[in-house]
């Protein structure tokens, strides 16, 4: 901001009254000139931070009259299909909400979309921090962070689903509650402890209500909270560029101009959702009906980021089911209900800590990676990516088989060979076309881009002109690093005096290098490129050799 | 320069070409692939709409009915074709499933079947509701050894316009379905019972709105939006398929009232939650729009408000 402006009287008083008791001016002015890097990709955490505001205010709106109350009770409200029938406080008053309240389906519909796009914002923020490596030291604990808002906003989004006891509301409790039973030795007192006795119980909405509405919620506020700020002290990672190192960020200060990007773009995201909200239907409890545990139903999921549960149940074969000393060990409940989010949730945070086992890097990163400069966790990623994509699909293979017509038992086989094949195929898939797009990295900075243009040579021979890329484009393309380890590093073994390495001749030691070899030995070595060296540049219209740019 | 050479390296270009082939191969295969109409067109094109009293029925149609499209698979005196072991060759026995089952299947267009493996899709019927009827009262008279009735006092089909020789003495029909209709529906004032006994004993294969769901085996609960309570009731009494049977002893007529009128009632429900209802598939499709419409958009906003002119490519 430009200091030979003056602010308004009016302001300038605010401001010095502020700052002569807070003594805000100094950092004030620090934190509004906080740079931020320029690019989509670092906007989808903020999608996700919009849309949890949006679910605080709306369900604030929504507690105002929602009664969260197993009471059986006569409906006789305004919603004349279900009158005389015998209904669950709670869903009664969600029916009061949804067609006596004004504005409460709208508002309704706006905090179920809004949940959906929050989980999903999640999932394709920590997508991109995982595939640009930046979850790598400094940012470890924030990925940590990260990793528990996802599984909480999971158990946020299934409690809150729970909660109006309409029929999908109660068959999800049902599942849950199956799986607490399917654990050992405790499951059925764990069971009867969160329902008060025997399933459904009267306790379980006002239970579930309590934790959705404030312990599960105070816990996302205060880690997102702590999110940020980490992220501000920290601050963001940039992908490489010009200027662009560890140590410097280049993009666009915090205000004016971040300021009212950041702004439009939270009602941009509001009128996304509240336009969803308006016009399409989301969850009709009123045509579900009530739940009884008598009541039944086909065709109907959990919200999306359960399916991936509802998936890896449905696919587990009962083969491992045991028998000990009387004791059933339902492996086909326990295995695909706890094993298999627990592997998902458990490797998320696992691999910033294995990935720096393996490579011994403990250099502080602000550049992110490009994901093609590190094949082998890009081939990770997707195959975890694949891993989870099947056991959601698999999630609604009811609905998969009705709609293309596949026999619901081959399509239950078709996902477990593609819960098994499929993330192997897409590692390798991955790591290749990585590999792939590194050849042709190494190719335009060797040659220049290919420009299109096709030239006939005297000779009679035609090729394609190649042109300078320009001094960004080759700052990106040089700032590709080596992927190296330290287990790999020549004194790794012995040190200087020849004396061997006791931790390299342990097992952990020897794993250590072969997952240093395996992570390390794919790479297209830029080492010996100079920046448009190429043969073709010189046919091109630009005889002038280009100097790389540093 | 020709048009197309001057836009062929065009960055849209590619999915121009992607789009014009998606769009070749959708129409090629709709043009092509055989639709359930035309196959029945061919087996039964010689029957034009007679114009006589439907309760005038002709026992002898009936029977040329019967022995040109049923006999094939369920043989000439309805006790179907079987091979040595008793295994169902083309079709059933069909003598002890009653005029409730043949009314179902032939007015659901399930029946005259094209491939006896196969389960049947609704489908327009095959023949005039005339020759159902003369079809019905040669199997009644002829054929039929038990089974149940047809619940004439249940409404089935809405007249149709080319029965009637005047739009006057249509409208009267159709007014009078209509109120017999309404009258059957409302006749039912417990909709407690009705969802109950609906979610308890349908809702499983059926789905909750009656969109119909998948079944083990390759078959499938087929979608009952279309099915006039006759057909409900029919489906109930007969059992056809993987379908069991829920007899006027299981669920008493009045229950099966209650129970067809909640769920036509639910069908016609309007949908308060906005114009698109995503055809009641619930959260599968939610979750689909939730990624490919709402995060979509707002992604596409994020690219647009960070966009900044690059020196290249």
């Amino acid at each position: 901001m430009s200091k030979t402006t003056q602010a308004p009287k009016a302001l300038r008083g605010v401001g010095n009254f502020i700052d002569d008791r807070f003594h805000l001016a100094k950092t004030g002015e620090k934190n509004l000139r906080k740079v931020f890097p320029n690019h989509w990709s670092f906007m989808l955490g903020e999608i996700a931070l919009y849309s949890f505001i949006i679910l605080l205010l709306t369900g604030v709106f929504l507690t105002l009259w929602f009664k969260p109350s197993m009471m059986e009770i006569v409906y006789d409200g305004s919603y004349e299909r279900l009158q005389g029938v015998m209904m669950s406080e709670a869903y009664a008053s969600t029916l009061h909400i949804t067609f006596d309240v004004r504005g409460g389906l709208l508002i309704r519909q706006i905090h179920h979309w809004a949940a959906l796009i929050f989980v999903a914002a999640l999932v394709v923020h920590a997508l991109r921090v995982f595939f640009t490596g930046a979850f790598r030291k400094p940012r470890e604990i924030n990925w940590l962070i990260g990793v528990a808002i996802f599984a909480l906003a999971m158990v946020e989004g299934l409690f809150g689903y729970s909660l109006p006891d309409d029929l999908p509301s109660g068959m999800g409790v049902r599942i849950l509650q199956g799986v607490m039973l399917a654990l050992p030795l405790v499951g059925p007192y764990v069971s009867m402890f969160l329902f008060g006795g025997e399933f459904p119980g009267e306790d379980i909405i006002s239970r579930l209500y309590m934790l959705h509405i404030l312990l599960i919620p105070a816990l996302l506020l205060g880690l997102i909270v702590a999110h940020f700020m980490i992220l501000w002290h920290q601050k963001h990672t940039q992908y490489p560029g010009t200027g662009r190192t560890d140590k410097t960020v280049v993009g666009t200060p915090m205000f004016p101009a971040f300021a009212v990007k950041a702004g439009g773009f939270f009602f941009f995201t509001f009128a996304v959702i509240a336009g969803l909200s308006a016009f399409v239907q989301i969850n009709p409890i009123h045509l579900f009906g009530p739940f009884t545990p008598t009541s039944i139903t086909s065709g109907l999921q959990p919200d999306w980021y359960m399916g991936f549960m509802e998936g890896s149940l449905r696919i587990f074969p009962n083969w491992f089911d045991l028998t000990i000393f009387g004791y059933a060990l339902p492996t086909a409940v326990l295995v695909p209900g706890l094993v298999v989010p627990g592997l998902i949730f458990g490797g998320l945070a696992a691999w910033p800590f294995i990935e720096q086992w393996i490579t011994g890097d403990k250099r502080a990163h602000n550049v992110a990676d490009r994901p093609r400069n590190a094949p082998v966790r890009t081939g990770v990623g997707a195959a975890g990516v694949t891993f989870y994509g099947v056991l959601w699909l698999a999630g609604s293979n009811d609905i998969i088989s009705e709609t293309f017509s596949i026999e619901l038992y081959v399509s239950t086989y078709i996902f477990r060979v593609l819960a098994i094949v499929g993330p192997i195929l897409a590692f390798f898939i991955a790591k290749r076309v990585c590999l792939g797009l590194q050849r042709r990295d190494r190719e335009m900075l060797e040659h220049g881009y290919e420009s299109g243009t096709i030239q006939q040579l005297p000779s009679g021979e035609f090729i394609e002109v190649h042109k300078p890329n320009s001094d960004g484009m080759v700052d990106i393309l040089e700032s590709k690093p080596t992927i190296t380890s330290t287990a790999l590093a020549d004194d790794a073994d012995t040190d200087d005096k020849g004396v061997e390495n006791p931790e390299a001749r342990k097992g952990s030691g020897k794993l250590r290098r072969a997952l240093a070899r395996w992570y390390t030995k794919d790479n297209v070595s830029f080492d010996d490129v100079e920046a448009h060296s190429g043969h073709h540049l010189h046919h091109s219209s630009h005889e002038e050799e280009k100097e790389a740019a540093h | 320069m020709k048009w197309i050479t001057a836009r062929r390296r065009h960055p849209l270009a590619g999915y121009v070409v992607v789009i014009l082939a998606l769009a070749l191969f959708g129409v090629g295969y709709a043009a092509l692939a055989p639709t359930a109409e035309q196959a029945q067109a061919q087996t039964l094109a010689a029957d034009a709409p007679s114009q006589e009293n439907v309760d005038d029925v002709d026992i002898a149609n009936g029977e040329d009915i019967f022995n040109q499209t049923c006999a094939t698979c369920h043989n000439y005196d309805g006790s179907g074709t079987y091979d040595e072991n008793g295994e169902i060759l083309r079709g059933p026995d069909i003598r002890g499933v009653g005029a409730a089952a043949v009314n179902f299947q032939v007015s659901t267009g399930r029946m005259p079947s094209m491939d006896p493996d196969a389960q049947m899709p609704r489908k327009p019927m095959a023949m005039t509701e005339e020759e159902l009827a003369d079809l019905i009262a040669y199997y009644n008279a002829q054929i039929r050894t038990g089974g149940p009735d047809i619940p004439y006092d249940v409404p089935g089909e809405a007249p149709e316009r080319s029965s009637f020789e005047d739009e006057a003495s249509y409208e009267a029909a159709l007014e009078e379905y209509e109120n017999e209709y309404d009258s059957y529906l409302e006749g039912a004032d417990d909709t407690q019972m009705g969802m109950q006994l609906y979610l308890t004993n349908c809702a499983h294969c059926h789905g909750w709105s009656g969109g119909g769901g998948a079944l083990t085996d390759g078959r499938w609960a087929p979608e009952i939006h279309d099915a006039t309570p006759r057909q409900i009731y029919e489906a109930m009494v007969s059992g056809p398929g993987a379908m069991p049977i829920f007899s006027d002893g299981a669920i008493e007529p009045e229950e099966k009232q209650e129970l067809i009128s909640y769920i036509k009632t639910l069908q016609a429900e309007p949908d308060a939650g906005g114009i698109f209802d995503l055809q009641r598939v619930g959260q599968v499709a939610e979750g689909l729009i939730a990624w490919v419409v709402g995060l979509a958009l707002i992604i596409a906003c994020a690219i647009w408000i960070t966009a900044k002119q690059r020196a290249h490519d």
